[in-house]
C-alpha cells in the first residue's frame, strides 16, 4: 500500500511573467516522488516558491515545464474540469489563513466539500461532516461561527474540512503560520495523526523547522529546486 | 446515463444549498430588494388572474345570450312592421335550417301575461316556447331533473323547465319532480308538468320554458312575438347569416326577413379589462426591473468580497461551470421565493372574501384562481432572477484560483 506511487514531479518548472515583461523563474526544476501514506515536509524561506509548488501539486496551477503525474497518469496539461474532478476527490487543502467560509457554521464549512460530491457522500453530508468534526475534537461546536472560535479551533475545522472526502493527499501550506507555538504544535500533531489514520499522504510546507521535523521525509526548497535534508539523503 | 443524471440532480440540489446559505448571510439587503420583486409579481399575477376571471365571467354571461356564432332571425310584414305569425314563419325557418344542415336551431316564442298557480301561490311568469336545441345554444344547465325533449310534445300535460326564481316564488322549493302547475292567461289554460330546474341566473321574474310545439298547441290564437336562432360554427358564420337571410326571403316572398350574427365575439367583447390590464402590467414591469437592478447591485458588490471564497470552493473541486451556476442560483432562488410570496399575495387579494363580496357582488359562482396566472408569475420571477444573476455569475466564473487564495 505505502509503496504505491501517488505523485511524481520530474523537472517541474514554474515561470511567471512580471508586469514589466520580465520572466520570474520561481521553480526551475523540482523532482519529487510521493507515495500513498507518505508524510513529506518541505521547508523554505519566505518567497522561495513554496506556495507555488503546493498549487502545482494540488492542480490549482499548471507547470510551465517538466511533467506532473498523478497515480501514473500525466496531468501536466489536463483540462480545468478534469483537474477540478481530481481535486474534489483526491486532494484536501489546509491553508495558513484557515480560509474558512465566512458566515457559515463549523458544520456547514466541513459540509461544503461534500456539496461537490454525489450520491451517498452528498445526501449524508451532515452526518459525515459531524463525525469528522468529532474526530478533530469539535463535536460540541457544530453550530459555532468560525469568527468566534480561536485560531487553533479554526484550523481544526479546516483540517476536518480537508479530510472530509477522504482524500489520498492532504496539502498543508504553512498550517501553523497563524498560530502560537504551542497551539501550532498541537494542530500539527492532530494533522499528522488524522492523515495517518485516514491513510492519506500529507505534504506540509512551512518555514518552521520544528514543524517540518514531524515529517518522515524532509526537503528544503531553495533556488527553485528541492534539496533532500539529512535523513532523506540517507534513505 | 443514470450516474450522469444523479450528478446533475445532486449538482442542482447542492447549488441551491450554496445559494441559500449565501442569501442567508446577506438577508437584510436581499430582503429589501425582494420586496419589490414580490410586489411586482403579485400585481402581475393578480392582474392577469383578475383579467382571466373577469373574461370567463363575461364570457359565461354573454354565452347565455347565445354562444358564438349565434345567428338571430326575425321576420315581419314590411307594410305595417307587424311580426308574422308563428304558423307562417316557423315552417320556413325549419326548412331553411334543415337545408343548411344546422344542428342547433330553435324558435323563441314569448307568451306574456301568463299566470302560474300552485296550491300555495299564484305569480305572473315569463313563458317561452323553444326547441330542444335551445339548451345547447344558450349553455343551459339543468342540475335538477332534465331539459325538454322532442318526445315531450306527445304528453297530454306539457313539460315545463323552470328557473330557481320560479320555484322560490311559487313555493315549490323542495318539492320532488315532476310536479304540476296551472298556467293561465292569453288564451291558455293548461296544467303543465315541471320536469327540470335550470341553474340560470335569475332576474326577478319567474321563467319557464316549454316546447314551441306545446306552446302553439295550447295557446289559442297563434302567438306572434317570435324570433328564431341558430348556433353555427364561428368559421364562415357571417357568410352563412347572409345566405340564410336570402333563403328565408325566398321561402317567405314579399315579407321582410332579418338574419344576422349577434354573439359577443361578433362585436368584439374579447377582453373586458384589456387596457387597464396593460397599464398595471407595465407599472409592475418597471417595479420588477428596479427590484432586479438592486439585486444585481448587491450581487456585484458582494462578488468582489467573495472572490476568495470562490477560490476556496474551487479548491474543493468546484468547476467554473458549477461556480457560474451557483452564483446565478443565488438570484434565482431569491426571486423565486419572492415570486412565491407574490403569487400567494395575489391569490389572497383576488380570492379575498371582501373582494368577492363587494367587487363581484351578486355573482354566486366565481371561477377559481387561474393556475396559468400563478405559473406566469413564477416564470416571470425566475426569468428576472436568471437575468440579474448572469453578470455576477460570469465574473465569478472568471476568478483565477491562485489569485483568489493568495495570502
Ligand atoms: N503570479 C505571480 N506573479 C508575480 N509574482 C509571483 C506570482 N506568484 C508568485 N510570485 C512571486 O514568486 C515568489 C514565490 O511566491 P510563493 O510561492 O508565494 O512563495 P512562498 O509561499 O514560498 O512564500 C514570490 O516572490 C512571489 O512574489
Ligand atoms: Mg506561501
Amino acid at each position: 500500500m505505502s509503496s504505491e506511487e501517488l505523485l511524481r514531479l520530474t523537472g517541474v518548472a514554474r515561470t511567471v511573467e512580471l508586469p514589466d515583461g520580465d520572466d520570474l523563474h520561481i521553480l526551475t526544476s523540482v523532482d519529487l516522488l510521493v507515495r500513498r501514506g507518505d508524510h513529506v515536509g518541505i521547508v523554505g524561506r519566505s518567497g522561495t516558491g513554496k506556495s507555488t509548488l503546493l498549487n502545482l501539486l494540488g492542480l490549482l496551477d499548471r507547470p510551465t515545464g517538466g511533467t506532473l503525474e498523478w497515480a501514473g497518469r500525466n496531468v501536466t496539461d489536463i483540462s480545468g474540469r478534469q483537474a477540478a474532478r481530481i481535486r474534489g476527490r483526491d486532494v484536501g487543502f489546509v491553508f495558513q489563513q484557515f480560509n474558512l467560509l465566512p458566515g457559515r457554521t463549523a458544520l456547514e464549512n466541513v459540509m461544503a466539500p461534500l456539496l461537490y460530491a454525489s450520491g451517498k457522500e452528498f445526501w449524508q453530508r451532515r452526518r459525515i461532516a459531524a463525525a469528522m468534526l468529532d474526530q478533530v475534537g469539535l463535536g460540541d461546536r457544530l453550530d459555532a461561527m468560525p469568527q468566534f472560535l480561536s485560531g487553533g479551533e479554526q484550523q481544526r475545522i479546516a483540517i476536518a474540512r480537508a479530510l472530509v472526502r477522504r482524500p489520498t493527499v492532504v496539502l498543508a501550506d504553512e498550517p501553523t503560520g497563524a498560530l502560537d507555538v504551542e497551539t501550532g504544535a498541537m494542530v500539527m500533531k492532530l494533522l499528522d495523526q488524522a492523515t495517518y489514520e485516514s491513510g492519506a499522504a500529507l505534504i506540509t510546507i512551512t518555514h518552521d523547522q520544528n514543524v517540518a521535523a514531524l515529517a518522515r521525509r524532509r526537503f528544503r526548497l531553495a533556488e527553485g529546486r528541492l534539496h533532500p535534508l539529512a535523513e532523506e539523503a540517507a534513505v | 446515463m443514470r450516474a450522469a443524471a444523479a450528478r446533475v440532480a445532486t449538482g442542482l440540489a447542492a447549488s441551491t444549498v450554496e445559494a441559500w446559505q449565501e442569501l442567508r448571510i446577506h438577508k437584510l439587503r436581499v430582503l429589501l430588494s425582494l420586496v419589490g420583486v414580490a410586489v411586482a409579481v403579485a400585481s402581475i399575477t393578480a392582474t392577469v388572474a383578475a383579467g382571466q376571471i373577469a373574461k370567463q365571467m363575461f364570457t359565461e354571461s354573454y354565452e347565455t345570450e347565445g354562444r358564438p356564432a349565434h345567428i338571430s332571425i326575425s321576420a315581419y310584414d314590411d307594410r305595417n312592421g307587424m311580426p308574422l305569425s308563428v304558423e307562417r314563419v316557423r315552417p320556413a325557418f325549419q326548412t331553411v335550417a334543415e337545408r343548411f344542415g344546422v344542428t342547433y336551431a330553435s324558435a323563441r316564442i314569448s307568451a306574456f301575461d301568463i299566470k302560474a298557480t300552485t296550491a300555495g301561490s299564484s305569480k305572473r311568469v315569463e313563458l317561452m316556447g323553444v326547441d330542444p336545441a335551445y339548451a345547447a345554444i344558450h349553455r343551459v344547465v339543468v342540475p335538477q331533473g332534465r331539459w325538454l325533449e322532442e318526445s315531450d310534445k306527445e304528453s297530454l300535460s306539457p313539460a315545463l323547465v323552470v328557473d330557481e326564481t320560479f320555484l322560490k316564488k311559487l313555493g315549490l322549493q323542495g318539492t320532488p319532480l315532476p310536479t304540476s302547475v296551472d298556467l293561465r292567461g292569453q288564451g291558455m289554460s293548461v296544467t303543465a308538468t315541471i320536469v327540470g330546474v335550470t341553474s340560470m341566473r335569475g332576474y326577478g321574474t319567474p321563467r319557464a320554458f316549454m316546447l314551441a310545439d306545446s306552446l302553439v298547441h295550447w295557446q289559442t290564437g297563434a302567438p306572434t312575438d317570435a324570433g328564431y336562432e341558430m348556433w353555427v360554427p364561428v368559421e364562415g358564420a357571417d357568410e352563412l347569416a347572409g345566405e340564410i337571410n336570402a333563403a328565408m326571403r325566398a321561402e317567405l316572398p314579399g315579407l321582410q326577413v332579418d338574419a344576422y350574427r349577434d354573439d359577443y365575439m361578433a362585436w368584439g367583447g374579447e377582453d373586458p379589462i384589456g387596457p387597464i390590464k396593460w397599464v398595471i402590467i407595465g407599472i409592475a414591469g418597471i417595479i420588477l426591473l428596479l427590484g432586479a437592478l438592486s439585486l444585481l447591485n448587491i450581487a456585484l458588490v458582494t462578488i468582489q468580497q467573495r472572490i476568495r471564497e470562490i477560490g476556496i470552493r474551487r479548491s474543493f473541486g468546484a468547476t467554473t461551470g458549477r461556480v457560474f451556476f451557483s452564483v446565478m442560483m443565488e438570484s434565482v432562488v431569491a426571486t423565486v421565493v419572492a415570486g412565491l410570496v407574490g403569487v400567494l399575495l395575489a391569490v389572497a387579494a383576488v380570492k379575498n372574501p371582501l373582494v368577492e363580496k363587494y367587487v363581484l357582488q351578486g355573482i354566486d359562482d366565481v371561477p377559481p384562481f387561474p393556475l396559468s396566472a400563478a405559473f406566469l408569475g413564477l416564470a416571470v420571477a425566475l426569468a428576472v432572477g436568471a437575468l440579474a444573476g448572469i453578470l455576477p455569475a460570469m465574473i465569478a466564473a472568471r476568478v483565477k484560483i491562485i489569485d483568489a487564495i493568495r495570502f
